[in-house]
C-alpha cells in the first residue's frame, strides 16, 4: 500500500459501503468479494487521483455511522460526495478481471476492421436515396 | 509571479493564437505559402504517452485527466469557466485544441444553414454560402483522412471522401433497420478516422476510446495531420504561451500579441498580422481582455457583439436497449450512422430549424451503466443500486446503442461569454464567465426529437429505451461569439473573417459562425480557416499591417 493510499480501517469501511452499492445477486459477486477495497481501489485512485482525498474524508466520516443510512444520506442529499463514492466503487468493480469475464467484456481490445466486404445495408441505403426529396434549395 | 516584459524585435508575418482545429489549418497553409508564422499555444503537446485508451483504466481517466471539462482537469493551461449556465462548455487546451479529444464526427453544414433568415425568418444569413466552402470542405477532408460515403441526398454533392466508410457495426445496423421501417433518413457516418492507412494515419482498430486519445494514430488530430507539415515549412509553435493582450499601434492596428510564458515572463511577439484561433470562448475572452482607450468595450467590439450569440448545440440522448448482442463497446466512438430527417424547419411543428442525430457505441461498462443510472436517477436508490446494479449492467451493456440528438440553438445576444470580475487563470487573466440559457425553441425541438428517437429505437426492436435530459456540460461545440457579416454594426468580422475594426486582425475559429446549424462544427471550422488562409495568401500584397 502506498503512503497516500487509504488506511486499512478506511478500506474496511469502503468494502462495507461498496457492497451496499454493488450487492451480490443475479449471478454477480458483491463489490468487496472481487477486491474493490484492495488493489483495485489503488488502481482506481491512481487513474483518477482527484477522487482520493474526498474519498478518504468520506470514509472517515462514514466509520462512525450506520453504513446503509450513510450511503442513503449521501445519495439523497450530497450528490457530489455520492458521485465520489459511487464512481470509485463502480470504477474499481469493472477493473476486476472476474467481473469483466462475467459480463462478457473483453476490454477495449484492438480489433481490425474489414472494409473489403460489401456492407449489409446497401439495399436499405438505396431506399433512403429513392425516397428522399433532396436537400432544400437556397438562394 | 514574475512579470518582466521582454520583446522580440523581429516581427513575424503572422502570429496565430491557438493551435487547434482552425489554427493548425492556417499555420500549415500560410507556412507552405512562404509566410513566416508563429503560433502561440497556452497548452502543451499531448502524445501517446499521455493516452490511456489501451489501459483497462481508460474509462476512469475520463473522471479527471481526460475529462473534457477544463474545470475538472484544472491544468495550468485550463482557464476557469465560471457562471451558472444551462450548458457549460467543454474543450481541450493544448496542441491540437479540441481535436485531441474529439469524437471525429465529420459533418458539413446543410446548404440551408447559410440562409436561415431568408428561408425561415429567424437569426441571420451568413455572408457566404455553401458553395464558398465546397472546395475547402473537400481539401480538409483529404487532409484529415476522412472515412465516409458520399451521395447523401440531404446534402449537396461533394467529391468522394478519401477513405471508404468505417463499418457501421451491429449498433448501426440495428438503428438503420429502425429508420428503414419508419422510412426516415439515415446515412453511414463520416468520421475523421482512417478506415485504412492514409496520409499520416494508421487504420482504426476499433478500440472505442477515441476521446481519451487514439493509441493507434488512427484518429485525425493536428499533431499528426497539420503540425508536422507546418513545422517542416518553417512555422514556429510556442507551447505554454498564454496570450493575454493584443496591443495596438497609434493607427489602431494590432502590433502583435503579449503573452506570458511558463515562467510568468511577459513577452511581446510582434507580428504584421494577428490571427485568433483560440475557440469561441478563448477568443472572446482575449478580445474582451484587450480593452483600451480606443476600444473601451473590448478590442474589435464596436458592434457590442464580441462574446454574444454563443451557441453550443444542446444535446439529449435516447438509448435503445435490444435483446440481441450488439458489441456496443466497439469503436470507433465517432458516428456509426447519422440522420438528418428532422434537420430542416417544418411549418407544422412548433419550433424552427432542427437537429442532427447520430448513433454511437456506449463505451465500456462504466460509461454504459452511468448513462443508464443518469436516466433513471429520479426512480430512487433501489432502482439502480444494490442488486439492481447488475440488472442494469446485464440489460444495457453490450446490448444498447444511443441516438445522440444535437439541436440547432439559435444565436441570442444574452447567451454570452464575459470576463469574470473576480476569478483569474494561472496567468492572472480574467476567467471566462458563461451566461447561457436553453431557449424555448430549443426545448421544444429537443422534446419533439426525443419522442421521435424513442419511436426509432422501438422500430429498431428495442425492448426498452431510456432518455436523458439536456446535458449540463456541453459537447465541445462553441460557436458564434465573433460572428461574421457584411454590416460592421451587426457583426465582428467581415466575410473574410477580418475584424471590421482592426484591419490586420483576423478570427478564424468557431466564433465566426453566424448560426450554428445542427452539424458537428469542425469540418466547417477547418474548411473556413482554409478559405480565409487562401484569401490571405491571394491578397497579401494589399494587406494592411501593424507598425
Ligand atoms: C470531447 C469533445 C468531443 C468533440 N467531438 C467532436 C466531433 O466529433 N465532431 C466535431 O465536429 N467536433 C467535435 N468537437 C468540437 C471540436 O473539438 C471543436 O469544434 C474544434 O476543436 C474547435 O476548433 P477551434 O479552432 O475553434 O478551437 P480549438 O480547437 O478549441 O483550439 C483553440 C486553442 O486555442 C488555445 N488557446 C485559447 N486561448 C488561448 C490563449 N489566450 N493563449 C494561447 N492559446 C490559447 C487553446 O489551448 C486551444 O488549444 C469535440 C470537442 C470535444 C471537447
Ligand atoms: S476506435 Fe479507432 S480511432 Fe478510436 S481509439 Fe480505437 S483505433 Fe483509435
Amino acid at each position: 500500500m502506498s503512503d497516500s493510499g487509504p488506511t486499512p480501517p478506511q478500506r474496511a469501511t469502503f468494502a462495507l459501503l461498496a457492497d451496499i452499492l454493488v450487492a451480490e445477486g443475479l449471478g454477480m459477486p458483491a463489490a468487496s468479494t472481487v477486491g474493490v477495497a484492495a488493489g483495485l481501489l489503488d488502481r482506481c485512485l491512481e487513474a483518477a487521483p482527484v477522487l482520493a482525498e474526498p474519498l478518504r474524508a468520506l470514509l472517515d466520516e462514514a466509520a462512525a455511522d450506520d453504513p446503509d443510512a450513510f450511503v442513503q444520506g449521501l445519495s439523497e442529499h450530497r450528490p457530489d460526495d455520492f458521485a465520489v463514492l459511487s464512481t470509485t466503487v463502480v470504477g474499481a468493480y469493472f477493473l476486476s478481471d472476474d467481473v469483466r469475464r462475467l459480463i462478457g467484456y473483453p476490454g477495449q481490445q484492438p480489433s481490425p476492421l474489414s472494409i473489403a466486404a460489401e456492407p449489409e445495408y446497401l439495399e436499405m441505403l438505396e431506399r433512403v436515396h429513392d425516397r428522399h426529396p433532396g436537400y432544400r434549395e437556397c438562394p | 509571479m514574475l512579470m518582466r516584459r521582454t520583446q522580440s524585435d523581429v516581427a513575424t508575418d503572422v502570429v496565430i493564437v491557438g493551435s487547434g482545429a482552425s489554427g493548425s489549418v492556417a499555420a500549415a497553409r500560410l507556412a507552405a505559402a512562404g509566410f513566416e508564422v508563429a503560433c502561440l499555444e497556452q497548452g502543451d503537446w499531448t502524445g501517446p504517452a499521455d493516452y490511456m485508451s489501451d489501459r483497462p483504466e481508460a474509462e476512469l481517466a475520463w473522471v479527471e485527466r481526460w475529462s473534457p471539462d477544463p474545470n475538472v482537469r484544472r491544468r495550468p493551461a485550463d482557464y476557469p469557466l465560471t457562471g451558472e449556465a444551462d450548458v457549460s462548455p467543454v474543450m481541450y487546451n493544448g496542441v491540437g485544441g479540441g481535436l485531441v479529444q474529439w469524437a471525429a464526427m465529420w459533418q458539413p453544414l446543410l446548404a440551408s444553414d447559410f440562409r436561415v433568415r431568408t428561408l425561415d425568418g429567424v437569426a441571420d444569413d451568413w455572408p457566404i454560402s455553401w458553395s464558398d466552402l465546397a472546395a475547402p470542405y473537400v481539401q480538409v477532408a483529404r487532409d484529415m483522412s476522412v472515412s465516409g460515403l458520399g451521395g447523401d441526398p440531404a446534402l449537396p454533392e461533394l467529391d468522394p471522401y478519401p477513405n471508404p466508410p468505417i463499418p457501421i457495426g451491429r449498433i448501426g445496423l440495428a438503428a438503420a433497420r429502425g429508420m428503414d421501417r419508419l422510412g426516415w433518413h439515415w446515412w453511414p457516418g463520416a468520421n475523421a478516422i482512417a478506415s485504412r492507412r492514409h496520409g499520416s494515419l494508421q487504420a482504426c482498430q476499433r478500440r472505442g476510446t477515441c476521446m481519451m486519445g487514439c493509441p493507434e494514430n488512427a484518429k485525425a488530430t493536428p499533431s499528426l495531420t497539420h503540425w508536422p507539415s507546418a513545422l517542416a515549412a518553417g512555422a514556429r509553435l510556442v507551447t505554454g504561451a498564454r496570450v493575454v493582450e493584443i496591443p495596438l499601434d497609434e493607427r489602431g492596428r494590432a502590433r502583435g500579441v503579449v503573452y506570458r510564458d511558463r515562467d510568468g515572463v511577459e513577452r511581446l511577439q510582434k507580428a504584421q498580422v494577428v490571427i485568433l484561433a483560440a475557440n469561441a470562448v478563448g477568443t472572446a475572452r482575449l478580445l474582451l481582455s484587450s480593452a483600451s482607450a480606443r476600444f473601451p468595450d473590448g478590442l474589435a467590439n464596436s458592434s457590442g457583439l464580441v462574446g454574444r450569440r454563443l451557441m453550443q448545440h444542446p444535446y439529449r440522448t435516447v438509448t435503445a436497449v435490444c435483446e440481441e448482442p450488439l458489441e456496443s463497446w466497439q469503436g470507433p466512438w465517432g458516428q456509426s450512422i447519422y440522420s438528418l430527417e428532422f434537420a430542416e424547419t417544418d411549418s407544422g411543428r412548433d419550433f424552427v430549424r432542427g437537429t442532427k442525430w447520430m448513433v454511437m457505441p456506449h463505451g465500456g461498462p462504466m460509461f454504459a451503466v452511468a448513462e443508464y443510472q443518469e436516466a433513471h436517477r429520479d426512480e430512487g436508490f433501489d432502482a439502480v443500486w444494490g442488486t439492481a446494479f447488475h440488472r442494469a449492467t446485464a440489460e444495457v451493456f453490450g446490448h444498447a446503442f444511443t441516438w445522440g440528438i444535437q439541436a440547432e440553438d439559435l444565436p441570442e445576444d444574452d447567451n454570452r461569454v464575459v470576463l469574470d470580475p473576480e476569478v483569474c487563470d494561472s496567468s492572472g487573466m480574467p476567467a471566462a464567465r458563461i451566461e447561457y440559457r436553453v431557449s424555448e425553441n430549443t426545448h421544444k425541438m429537443l422534446d419533439f426529437n426525443v419522442a421521435r428517437a424513442v419511436e426509432a429505437a422501438e422500430a429498431a426492436g428495442a425492448v426498452s429505451t431510456f432518455v436523458r435530459d439536456v446535458w449540463p456540460t456541453g459537447i465541445g461545440h462553441v460557436l458564434g461569439t465573433t460572428r461574421m457579416g457584411d454590416d460592421p454594426q451587426r457583426s465582428v468580422v467581415d466575410r473574410w473573417c477580418r475584424a471590421h475594426d482592426v484591419a490586420n486582425l483576423y478570427v478564424i475559429d468557431g466564433g465566426v459562425f453566424v448560426t450554428g446549424g445542427s452539424a458537428n462544427p469542425t469540418a466547417t471550422i477547418m474548411a473556413n480557416a482554409l478559405r480565409v488562409a487562401d484569401h490571405m495568401i491571394e491578397t497579401r500584397a494589399s494587406q494592411e499591417v501593424g507598425a
